[in-house]
């Protein structure tokens, strides 16, 4: 069950203002200020708003990167959400995260400062920042977690990979309540080496569009909190919604191209909706990977035609990218927020951008936020070397 | 654990600067003394006093295991995985090259992912302008290209995973890897973790107080639970494990090197962000917890391979760990590998399955004076029965801890 959702994005600090610009469209792409960006070929992203925030334990705050403090935010408001003040001790929890840069742009600023050979104004703690595991460590550091904290590092897959991991951890009996997500920001290598490959487009994303051009990217965290029924029941609290399976595959066809004909990530889909026990004609919405790159919108597209046939064409999608870009390792994480939302609130997310759709990918791309009955929705999320990694979810209502 | 739904070790690939594939690490490890070789520190990013060595995989001639068409755009950690992903298979008496197979899942763990294309992309965006940079840097810049390469390599659709948990994700990798095919899910891991080491990664390492330095005339060396230990010894390259459901093995005629009995996992919440901490009774509590879970206790295993890696705060916590959770009894015999394979890379999770697969071990390099704060002596090369059951220990800097069970099959 997912009792508790935490989210920081562009949009700001919190679910509220992210629930509110998704559930009306609105995109946050725009210009930023996170790097000096004058001779980077596109000019473009989705930043989060400046903040500063107290972590629980005051020793906690020295060193945070951006990354650190974006999870630690969206942990504690997803705690918070589920009725959870705090960690207890007596519930064993875990912490799993998906992340891709960490603290990278923190780590760029102490190797600027290396290379100009000022060592000694070059502070370690921005090197700290380096490993990828970092933004799990910090969350469970301020919370006391003493059960397992894993970081999955699988491109734009991480979090949904991590999300499926604690599921299982779940599943196992490893812990009791997990607190699953992902947390990326923007940094210049990610920034610098999507323009060179020229995936980036000059305007905010437009996924699924004709005139689509490239991703924008984003940066921030979003974080669920999971446990069983019986715990949730136990403690009073109500369930949000069910998580109810996730599956994963590999493409192996190409390091940066996807599958052409989709099938690893149709392979990912399936593998989900076997773990969760539904059909494909089951699912009512999908939040889509949706970069907006010309290849990879029609790659998902034959993915969804591989698994739902012609409904790949009538099911709604909801693309949370058009709204806070791509937040790579934490994509996964803001994407299923996105999808506990509408489930929620039973009702469709209009996505960001006009005009025709691409006649290669015909997806059901939703103009506003209409009310629907939406049972079971699923979310996909396919990476940098073909790693993919699906999400079902279901509405829940007490018996 | 059920027939069917037992796992076990039947490949060990590996790369490293002790040589290439299974008799290179078990040769290693008898003859107890690492292969280190002097560090390039003419990029000038060393300080004076920092150290000097390392376990480098260095010109190793990998054609045999990739030819050199393919490996033109990896990156080394890359390279080294596919090279540990091959020698494992073979190991293993599979080929699963000639077609896509989503019955194969590949768990790989990485602490610093690929360093040296990373540098590079940087060194391009920041000198020359992103305009120019190399896209093919930024295709093997992203931590999961050595999971991706090795999925690429073996045709492997199943799941892809990329565990980025410093010194403890390699034991989180086979702790996955094991529970997809105990699960039914898929019929082949390939499990491990790959490195690599650049002149910058050192340098970083050694800032940071992290690797052993040269004293006085006295060459530097890892020293695992010595009261003078100072530091690690860095290194480089890849291990891969190849894991079965037991039934299927044995029906194929599979030499089985171990059982994997369990994996769990803890965190030290009083670690700071890049150092070990001082939790080590909840650890010890977490450890025995996990033991419990899978059956266990502390008396059951008769050997542990430590992770114990000549880190002056890490050491202390591990063995504080172990003598808590051992409590009044006595310690089973301790191996701690990492004086011979270094720090990263993965060698010593082929040395775990070692243990148990009856290598014989030399001394434990760089020990010699017991700290009295640790009162631990690991294997002092003296002959030993065979282990029965292996406990694998890895805590990393900054909290996380990781455990596995290994049992002889």
């Amino acid at each position: 069950m997912v009792s508790g959702v935490g989210v920081v994005s562009a949009w700001g600090w919190g679910v509220a203002p992210f629930r509110s610009a998704v559930a009306q469209g609105g995109s946050a792409i725009g210009p930023f200020t996170r790097f000096e960006h004058a001779n980077y070929p596109t000019h473009v992203a989705a930043q989060v708003p400046n903040r500063a925030i107290r972590p629980r334990r005051s020793r906690c705050a020295r060193g945070l990167t951006h990354a650190d403090r974006f999870a630690v935010a969206a942990a504690d408001e997803a705690l918070a959400a589920a009725g959870l003040p705090a960690v207890d001790t007596d519930r064993r929890t875990g912490v799993f995260f998906g992340g891709s840069t960490g603290g990278m742009f923190e780590c760029e600023e102490f190797y600027r400062r290396w290379r100009r050979r000022c060592l000694d104004r070059a502070p370690r703690h921005l090197l700290a920042a380096q490993p990828v595991s970092r933004p799990a460590e910090a969350v469970a550091r301020s919370l006391r977690v003493s059960g397992p904290v894993e970081t999955v590092s699988s491109a734009c897959a991480s979090a949904a990979l991590a999300i499926g991991v604690a599921l299982e951890a779940l599943r196992a009996g490893e812990v009791q309540l997990a607190l699953a997500g992902g947390s990326d920001s923007l940094c210049r290598i990610t920034f610098g080496g999507f323009n060179t490959l020229r995936a980036i487009d000059e305007r905010p994303c437009r996924p699924f569009r004709a005139d689509r051009a490239g991703m924008s990217l984003g940066e921030g965290s979003a974080v669920l909190v999971l446990e069983s029924l019986e715990s949730a029941r136990g403690r009073g609290a109500r369930p949000l919604v069910e998580l109810c399976g996730a599956g994963a595959s590999a493409d192996a066809h190409h390091m940066t191209a996807p599958d052409p004909g989709g099938n690893g990530a149709s392979l990912a889909i399936r593998r989900a909706l076997r773990d969760a026990a539904r059909e494909p004609g089951d699912v009512d919405l999908i939040n889509a990977h949706g970069t907006g790159t010309p290849l990879n919108d029609i790659a998902e597209y034959r993915a969804l035609e591989r698994v739902f046939g012609d409904r790949a064409r009538e099911i709604p999608l909801a693309v949370t990218k058009g709204s806070v870009g791509h937040l790579l390792g934490g994509a996964g994480a803001i994407e299923a927020a996105a999808t506990v939302h509408a489930l929620l609130e039973q009702r469709l997310q209009p996505v960001p951008g006009q005009g025709p759709v691409e006649p290669r990918a015909p997806v059901q791309l939703p103009r506003e936020a209409v009310p629907a009955e939406l049972e079971v929705a699923l979310s996909l999320n396919l990476g940098f070397g073909g790693c993919n990694a699906a999400l079902v979810f279901a509405r829940w209502s007490e018996p | 654990m059920s027939a069917e739904a037992s796992v076990v070790v039947t490949g060990l690939g590996t790369v490293s600067a002790a040589g290439v594939a299974r008799p290179a690490l078990e040769a290693a490890l008898r003859h107890g003394e690492p292969r280190s070789t002097p560090i390039d520190r003419s990029t000038g990013h060393h300080a004076p006093q920092a150290a000097c060595t390392a376990a480098l995989v260095g010109d190793l001639d990998l054609r045999p295991f990739i030819p050199p068409l393919e490996a033109r755009r990896m990156s080394p950690a890359s390279r080294y995985a596919v090279v540990a992903a091959r020698t494992a298979l073979d190991d293993a008496g599979l080929d699963v090259r000639d077609e896509s197979d989503a019955g194969i899942v590949v768990v790989v763990a990485s602490a610093f992912g690929p360093a040296a294309f990373s540098q590079r992309l940087l060194d391009q965006i920041l000198d020359e302008g992103p305009t120019v940079a190399s896209p093919s840097l930024f295709t093997e810049c992203v931590a999961n290209a050595p999971a991706a390469r090795v999925a690429l390599a073996c045709r492997a659709t199943g799941p892809n995973l990329t565990i980025v948990q410093g010194e403890a994700g390699p034991l989180r990798a086979v702790a996955h890897g094991a529970a997809e095919v105990a699960a039914g899910g898929c019929w082949l891991a390939l499990v491990g973790a790959t490195e690599e080491l650049t002149p910058l990664l050192h340098a970083i390492l050694d800032r940071f107080r992290a690797l052993a330095r040269p004293r006085g005339e006295a060459a530097e060396r890892a020293r695992p639970f010595d009261r003078r230990r100072d530091g690690v010894l860095a290194a480089e390259g890849a291990t891969l494990l190849a894991l079965e459901a037991e039934a299927a093995a044995r029906r194929r005629g599979a030499g089985i090197l171990a059982r994997v009995r369990g994996g769990w996992s803890a965190f030290d919440a009083s670690a700071p962000a890049s150092g070990w901490g001082r939790g080590e009774e909840r650890l010890a509590g977490e450890l025995v917890k996990g033991l419990e879970r899978h059956g266990l206790a502390p008396a059951d295993v008769d050997r542990i391979v430590s992770g114990a890696s000549g880190s002056r705060a890490g050491d202390r916590l591990e063995a504080l760990v172990l003598r808590r959770a051992w409590g009044a009894r006595r310690l089973p015999p301790i191996l701690a590998p990492k004086a011979t394979t270094g720090e990263y890379g993965g060698a010593f999770l082929g040395a775990a399955v070692l243990a148990l697969a009856g290598t014989g071990w030399g001394p434990t390099a760089g020990f010699e004076e017991t700290d009295p704060e640790l009162e631990v002596r690991p294997h002092d090369g003296s002959p030993l029965e065979p282990a029965r059951r292996v406990l694998v220990s890895g805590l990393a800097a900054g909290g996380a801890a990781s455990w596995l069970i290994l049992e002889r099959p």
